[in-house]
């Protein structure tokens, strides 16, 4: 089966690129850019080569939300500077701290800065 | 460091927590100096937005003193004195740079989780949930602020804060629910909900024109400050006379109000009769998470060809919308959680000019220890309670 994933990036498609042939997030698939439309910036598309199975999602590494993970965390990087981290989820997104979140309060540990 | 944690429905508790830390380079660390309970911090108290976590720090509105910031903020020193908008927004993104800082597409780290729920995810958000990002609140007595170069703005003046703490929600939130209302000459503008949004609302109405504001409750205790204090030019007690579109179409001879503001959202309590009583079920059956009586009056009151501007809190489904209204009325409608960033420096310049004193609406102020008393007095609305300040 395939899987298909989205995202948009607010810089222009040659930065896009660059950035991404130089951070080359692990994606098992097609992935191309287009120029979106007006002042959008760079549409990424991917197209896994396989969707995964049952045991993927028992282990909850389904390829297209780890893909999806992976593309947000790119759009992110890129756009800021830093992947956002919060309380809950101080990974950043991350499709296996989607249902297991910390409660929203500080950290015991000092920052991974 | 002390903070007022949510530990289960109707429950809050101030407890001891670690110190929050600079986790990024665009983070800054405040020291609260006061913080307020906000009317949708109430639907979270109440169990009506899902994905709370017991221990998470409450509170979105709050300000403080920076006390350190992380390598990336060049804008903020530390001892400069902060007010901190309630939506987090990376100031980089498509949205962002359109102005449209409450869908930032970046600062919310369960962008997966909300786009489940939501079609698309939405700015993170302080203390409000792991849909609006897991972030720890400010009523504490330090907050944890990321991309402190773009949301705070610095207090130069020695204006007391209670005058600007209201700077990061509810005065830019009533103000944009009375900017989309698009106001002009002659406007007659009603004002669903009078609490401390609504307040904001109709003063932020007046400001921008209205000719006539008209302001709906059930408690006078409101509609008296939304008339003294607010600047509203008529009331409707819905507890007195529940009709309240027929009201609406009476003070407007027959025509219905240029444009409604719900300030209200999904816990709106006035209706009688089968539907009403319907919602109630519904809700607390968990079957149905936002009862719509204020907006579906709001619609059916709203003049044809008038605005329908939705600031109150909806957080998932309601029944019984009523499209027919909407659609043969030729309704708009414009909503949003408010891009408060936007509206930071343009109010904090009224608020200097003296065009209005935010602290209006304060009725009680309070150690941040006695935040439980204070969500409860707030929820029942004792001792004539609109807004309460918490001091750490």
């Amino acid at each position: 089966m395939s899987a298909k994933a989205a995202i948009t990036i607010n810089l222009p498609r040659e930065d896009v690129e660059r950035r991404w042939t130089s951070s080359a997030p692990q994606i098992d698939g097609d992935v191309t850019f287009k120029d979106a439309p007006g002042d959008r910036g760079t549409e990424i598309h991917v197209a896994l080569d396989s969707g995964g199975g049952p045991i993927d999602k028992l282990k909850g590494t389904v390829p297209l939300a780890t893909a999806k993970d992976q593309l947000r965390r790119f759009k992110q990087q890129v756009e800021t500077g830093e992947i956002p981290r919060s309380e809950g989820a101080p990974e950043g997104e991350s499709v296996g701290r989607k249902f297991k979140q910390r409660p929203a309060q500080p950290l015991e540990e000092a920052g991974a800065r | 460091m002390r903070a007022n944690v949510w530990s289960g429905r109707n429950t809050v508790q101030v407890e001891n927590v670690p110190d929050p830390k600079i986790l990024n380079d665009r983070d800054a660390i405040v020291r609260i100096t006061s913080t307020a309970i906000c009317g949708s911090d109430l639907h979270l108290y109440d169990g009506y937005i899902p994905t709370m976590k017991k221990g998470d720090i409450l509170g979105h509105e709050f300000m403080g003193e920076v006390v350190e910031t992380g390598r990336g903020v060049e804008n903020l020193q530390v001892g400069d004195r902060v007010v901190v908008p309630f939506p987090i927004a990376c100031g980089n993104c498509w949205a962002c740079k359109h102005e449209l800082y409450s869908v930032c597409e970046n600062s919310n780290p369960n962008w997966g989780l909300a786009e489940k729920a939501f079609g698309h995810g939405t700015a993170g958000i302080f203390g409000y949930s792991h849909l609006t990002g897991g972030y720890a609140g400010g009523q504490a007595e330090y907050a944890r602020v990321p991309f402190a170069d773009v949301g705070p703005i610095k207090i130069e003046d020695d204006l007391p804060d209670e005058q600007v703490l209201f700077l990061s929600d509810i005065f830019p939130t009533g103000y944009m629910g009375a900017e989309m209302c698009d106001i002009k000459g002659g406007d007659v503008i009603a004002v669903f909900g009078a609490g401390p949004v609504g307040q904001f609302a109709i003063a932020s109405a007046v400001m921008l024109g209205a000719e006539q504001v008209i302001a709906i409750d059930q408690y006078d205790y409101r509609l008296q400050m939304a008339v003294n204090k607010a600047g509203a030019t008529a009331t409707i007690n819905f507890g007195e006379d529940a009709d309240i579109v027929e009201q609406l179409k009476l003070l407007t001879g027959g025509r219905g109000p240029d444009a409604v503001i719900d300030a209200v959202g999904m816990e709106a309590w006035h209706g009688h009769g089968a539907i009403a009583a319907v919602d109630r079920v519904k809700q607390a059956a968990r079957i149905e998470s936002d009862r719509g009586l204020a907006l579906r009056d709001a619609i059916l009151a709203c003049r044809p060809g008038g605005i329908v501007s939705v600031i109150g809190v909806y957080g998932g489904l309601m029944d019984k919308f009523p499209t027919g209204a909407f659609m043969n009325k030729a309704l708009t409608m414009r909503t949003g959680q408010c891009h408060v960033q936007k509206y930071l420096r343009p109010l904090y310049e009224h608020v200097k000019n003296g065009d209005i004193d935010p602290s209006f609406v304060i009725t009680h102020r309070l150690p941040l220890g006695e935040a439980p008393n204070g969500y409860e007095t707030f929820k029942h609305k004792q001792d004539e309670c609109v807004k309460v300040v918490l001091k750490p």
